[in-house]
């Protein structure tokens, strides 16, 4: 599947390093974006660096776009990279390329930071009600559906196999339609409408049995 | 007529339009919408700008990966996160080696050349080529000229093509490309832009032209279109 990575290498690599007198010198050729991938799987800590280098500005970019810069965005940044390090098992190079792998710990992140917020959120009203001691008003404040399904719904599409996955991931955050898909798949359109079908029927399957919405 | 098929229902779920005939089923055809409206949920969820497919990148601070080589372990020193353009190799425009190369000229001869007095009055310190990074359209040359005051600023020849909905931005950075100064705004032309009092030239020797989207966001935007280094 050829479409999952397509996240365009960030602008430019870091290729140059400081020596004992400070001046500039080109390193020997970097490993190109599938060896780092192969390195990071093996746990090679360079191949961390390297991740780092070339997609932490994706990476960022999303959280900033999320959350607008600050300490909340450098939050995701951080847990994106430290996740993926210590969970590299999970990665497997086969499976698609490593930043569409670090995109993929990217939406979770983004995802739990609103579920925490969300908590602490209740946490804060469930206070100031309780402080107002009113006879008869809710205790808890409401939970956000969205923000705890969308964390349930993540989890789901990492259960999901190709061509499945990447068919959806296309449909939801490339904004493609299925004859868009099916031309950059080169899948048949039948192939991708069936697909796209099911995996709908699935994600409405877990929300029905796990969802906030009808739990709350 | 029959309901809508199963396929055609998860396509308008994602808010794909049906065909005529199919759509004119389904204003009227509780059961087909109520499976739309079902099937829907997972898309209003998902399908939201924050979690879409990454746009322009952001560099995020040095601490960022400070933090992730303390927490994993790995050895922090190598990593400059970075999504700037790098060094290519570049020809500095020396005036004072020119002068040392060019043989006899020595003591008075050498500091009038280095001191060269420029048109609106300063003295040419040192100069620079801007060359182009990687397959980019833009060249120029930066001199640090020292106005008579003793403040320094920075002239920018910059031949480039003219910009829509962008415009150039020129940058003082360190060698490790994590430190930089914005110091204006300048366009294909000769034009000159004021170095911040005090600032050290030693630790921020690379000037970076880039391209800036009109985003609002003032941080790099990581397109880098031409690079020196000063070496004084």
């Amino acid at each position: 599947m050829t479409t999952l990575g397509a996240i365009r290498r960030p602008v430019t690599t870091w290729t140059a390093r400081r020596t004992s007198v400070g001046s500039v010198v080109p390193v020997p050729a970097e490993p190109d974006d599938q060896e780092v991938g192969r390195l990071f799987a093996a746990g090679q800590e360079s191949a961390l660096s390297l991740a780092y280098e070339r997609w932490a500005g994706q990476v960022h970019g999303m959280a900033v776009r999320a959350f607008g810069p600050g300490p909340d965005a450098e939050d995701v940044t951080q847990q994106v990279f430290v996740a993926a390090w210590t969970g590299r098992a999970g990665y497997r190079p086969a499976a698609g390329p490593l930043p569409a792998w670090l995109v993929g710990i990217t939406r979770h992140k983004i995802a739990d930071t609103w579920a925490r917020r969300d908590r602490q959120r209740r946490e804060t009203e469930a206070a100031v009600s309780q402080a107002r001691a009113q006879p008869g008003g809710p205790v808890t404040a409401g939970v956000d559906a969205a923000v705890t399904d969308r964390v349930l719904l993540l989890d789901e599409l990492d259960q999901l196999g190709q061509p499945q996955r990447g068919i959806i991931e296309l449909a939801f955050f490339e904004d493609l339609t299925h004859a868009q898909i099916a031309a950059r798949t080169g899948l048949p359109l039948g192939t991708v409408k069936s697909h796209i079908r099911r995996t709908l029927e699935r994600l409405r399957t877990r929300l029905e049995v796990d969802g906030a919405a009808l739990r709350a | 007529m029959q309901h809508c098929a199963p396929e055609q229902l998860g396509l308008a779920a994602l808010r794909e339009p049906l065909p005529a005939d199919d759509a004119a089923h389904f204003e009227s055809c509780e059961v087909c919408r109520a499976e739309v409206a079902s099937l829907q949920r997972a898309v209003d969820v998902l399908a939201v700008p924050e979690l879409a497919t990454p746009g322009a990148p952001v560099l995020p601070p040095p601490r960022v990966w400070a933090a992730v080589a303390a927490a994993t372990g790995v050895p922090a020193e190598r990593s400059q996160p970075s999504n700037v353009v790098p060094l290519r190799r570049r020809r500095p425009l020396l005036l004072v080696a020119a002068a040392l190369v060019a043989g006899a000229v020595v003591g008075a001869g050498a500091v009038a050349v280095v001191q060269h007095r420029n048109d609106d009055g300063g003295r040419t310190v040192e100069a620079v080529a801007l060359d182009p990074l990687a397959d980019k359209d833009a060249s120029g040359r930066a001199s640090v000229v020292e106005e008579d005051d003793g403040t320094l600023a920075l002239q920018v020849e910059l031949k480039a093509p003219a910009l829509a909905d962008s415009y150039y931005e020129i940058w003082l950075i360190d060698r490790s490309v994590t430190g930089m100064y914005p110091l204006g705004v300048v366009r294909p032309g000769t034009q000159t832009v004021e170095v911040p009092p005090d600032l050290d030239l030693t630790q921020f020797p690379l000037v970076d032209v880039s391209v800036e989207p009109l985003d609002g966001n003032p941080a790099h935007s990581g397109n880098s279109v031409a690079r020196g280094e000063l070496k004084s």
